[in-house]
């Protein structure tokens, strides 16, 4: 970006920004719709209420090393896993409660879905809790899990591995899981929001997918750097994907993504792609990047909207809120802001 | 770049049962010296100190999908390391220890592969406590004992106290035989000032052979019992890089699996600084470090460690690099 200083990026005219001190690991708005929080590498949970942001943001220990993942919890609040073994909530009030202990194991993953059920992924196993807290079931699995996924009904839970992901019905009365075998390691992973692919990430620079119909595999390669992030837009019509010095999209529509080309956006700056995440109802993709910058870009047309200018440390978390009206990101040198883009 | 720190340095602890391993990590970890360190340890560890930067790990070795079946990482460190760099400011360093019964390679490969890894971190070290009492029985029945001797930058040769002088000399010649340049430290219960062993960046290009190799005099490196060993070949006309880079392909393309570490200093024609040049396995890296210095001569040197090396042939090749007379 060499005309940085003429660009009018939307964090000055209608952002709230903080520095926190600390590598953010990860951010979530609450389903209550209140609620911003941004769970941080120092085990500090810091929570802003997004619909006045400008107020102070409480900061809350919610884990003694670090905060390890952070994803909305069923209903209000978010869920946090540290690498002190705990998997934590912190509600919107910014209280910590502890919903179970691992011991020294530490808790990398964790998802949760509005129908009431949460998962962690501690070494090799899927827990998966009630609302409540309650233990419903232990899932084992060959190797470290490096990725936990809900489908959009919350009815399955895919984890990636070594050789390749297991998906799991999570009411099953006996638990089978599906195997989606590819030689190799998977870490970061997503299910298709119409639950017909499971896509994982590889070490080697490559995304692997499954077609679950007939188990057809998916090779996406050609990236510049490891994925990290992985977002589907709304309607499951783009695979909005980091790793590359552009924001890469693959189709999956017209028979893709097997044999057609990804979409590049946003790309010309030799920057890597840290973060992706897609609008929740427009086929916009708002992405972060290695020298700090965020966007946002509009799928079809390919026009990039400036969010934020470089230099305050690699995007390293970024998400919506429900409606897409509220846009917030951190960065690996704790800097955290949050961006109203409603209609004035 | 957004994170300009510098890379948190990285100590490999390896060595087998029972070698003193977790006494020497024991002593880094309680000895006053004001450096605060995270410490990864295997399942099977013992360490009594209670410390929140312990962590836990599986050992998952990890085959990479590029067609090198040798080219090896550990699934667990990329993981572990990606988790310790969150909360980096609390720590000065970080300590991985092995099992055993480990093989370094994968451990020594994760910090060439893996580009998080490599982004965040720097080998430092690859430390190896062996003990002077029982390696030469280790050494007969265990091939992981022999590689983590080939593996070693610094070897703590321990338990001093159970063995004379003349036992002590024997156990050196058979690690000599089968690493020349590491560094060789006798102690007695790991007892070794920590900056001896810690902050030694002998991992970096710029270090390679920074110590003269110290083979055993004669050509005797072939007469051990042990199948690892080593050669070293030293040149005195400049070394062609194409004629060089196209040797070194087919070599650890051909005969990675056997060559365990293999380091050099190249000297390339009308070029002041020196090139450095090291590999485990089939995994290779290089680049220009400091110049030569005034006066010193030139010659390119080569070291290889690793199992059935054809000498004559290792010499051919390398020989064969150099520019025409």
């Amino acid at each position: 970006m060499s005309a940085s200083q003429e660009i009018a990026y939307l964090l000055h005219s209608r952002g709230v920004a903080r520095e926190l001190g600390a590598w953010v690991v990860g951010l979530a708005f609450g389903r209550e719709g209140r609620s911003l929080a941004f769970g941080l590498g120092d085990g500090s949970v810091h929570v802003a209420d997004a619909r006045a942001p400008a107020g102070d943001w409480l900061r809350v220990e919610a884990h003694k090393g670090a905060v390890l993942a952070l994803c909305a919890d069923v209903a209000e609040g978010v869920l946090t896993g540290g690498d002190d073994g705990r998997l934590a909530r912190v509600t919107p009030a910014g209280q910590v409660e502890e919903v179970a202990g691992f011991g020294r194991k530490w808790v990398e993953h964790v998802a949760a879905h509005e129908s009431g059920v949460r998962a962690a992924a501690v070494a090799k196993a899927v827990h998966v809790l009630d609302a409540k807290g309650q233990a419903l079931k232990s899932l084992p699995h060959p190797s470290t899990l490096a990725g936990l996924a809900f489908d959009a009904k919350g009815k399955r839970v895919a984890a990636s591995h070594y050789n390749g992901a297991s998906l799991w019905f999570v009411a099953a009365r006996e638990d089978k899981p599906r195997l989606l075998e590819w030689k190799g390691s998977h870490h970061a992973i997503a299910i298709h929001p119409e639950g017909t692919h499971v896509v994982t990430a590889m070490q080697e620079n490559a995304l692997h997918g499954w077609r679950l119909a007939d188990g057809q595999h998916m090779r996406m390669s050609g990236y510049p750097a490891k994925t990290h992030s992985l977002s589907f837009s709304a309607k499951g019509r783009w695979l909005a994907t980091s790793g590359a010095e552009s924001v890469v999209l693959w189709p999956f529509f017209g028979g893709g993504p097997m044999g057609k080309a990804p979409t590049e956006l946003a790309g010309g700056d030799s920057v890597l792609c840290t973060r992706v995440a897609c609008h929740p109802q427009h086929e916009m993709v708002a992405a972060g990047f290695e020298d700090g910058l965020v966007l946002l870009a509009d799928i079809a047309s390919g026009r990039v909207l400036p969010i934020a200018p470089p230099g305050r440390g690699a995007v390293s978390a970024l998400g919506w809120n429900a409606n897409g009206a509220l846009l917030a990101f951190g960065t690996e040198q704790g800097f955290a802001a949050l961006l109203d883009l409603s209609k004035k | 770049m957004s994170d300009t720190r510098a890379p948190v340095p990285v100590t490999v602890l390896t060595g087998y049962l029972g070698a003193g391993k977790t006494t020497l990590l024991n002593r880094i970890l309680t000895e006053n010296h004001g450096r605060k360190f995270a410490v990864v340890i295997n399942e099977f560890g013992e360490l009594g100190v209670d410390n929140d930067l312990v962590v836990d790990a599986d050992e998952e070795v990890f085959e990479m999908n590029n067609g090198c079946i040798c080219c090896t990482v550990r699934g667990d460190l990329i993981r572990i390391l990606s988790g310790l760099m969150k909360r980096r400011e609390r720590f000065d360093g970080i300590i991985v220890e092995t099992t055993g019964l480990a093989d370094p390679a994968p451990v020594a490969q994760t910090f060439f592969v893996d580009e998080d890894v490599k982004r965040a971190t720097k080998l430092d070290s690859i430390v190896t406590v062996v003990d002077a009492k029982h390696l030469s029985q280790r050494l007969n029945d265990s091939r992981e004992a022999e590689k983590q001797i080939a593996f070693a930058d610094l070897i703590l040769l321990n338990k001093m106290d159970l063995v004379t002088e003349a036992e002590a000399a024997a156990v050196e010649a058979k690690i000599r035989a089968i690493n020349p340049w590491a560094e060789l430290i006798r102690s007695t219960r790991s007892a070794v000032p920590i900056d001896r062993v810690i902050g030694r960046d002998a991992f970096s290009l710029e270090r390679i052979l920074a110590r003269e190799p110290e083979f055993l005099s004669g050509d005797d490196a072939h007469e051990h019992d042990s199948e690892v060993n080593s050669v070293s070949f030293e040149v005195s006309r400049p070394i062609d890089p194409e004629k060089f880079n196209a040797w070194m392909t087919e070599l650890l393309a051909n005969k990675g699996q056997d060559l365990l570490r293999t380091k050099g200093i190249l000297a390339y024609p009308g070029e002041d600084r020196r090139f450095a040049f090291q590999a485990v396995h089939m995994i290779a890296d290089g680049d220009f470090i400091s110049p030569w210095r005034e006066g010193e001569p030139r010659r390119s040197k080569i070291v290889f460690i690793g199992r059935d090396l054809n000498r004559p042939a290792l010499r051919r090749g390398f020989e064969a690099c150099q520019v025409e007379a």
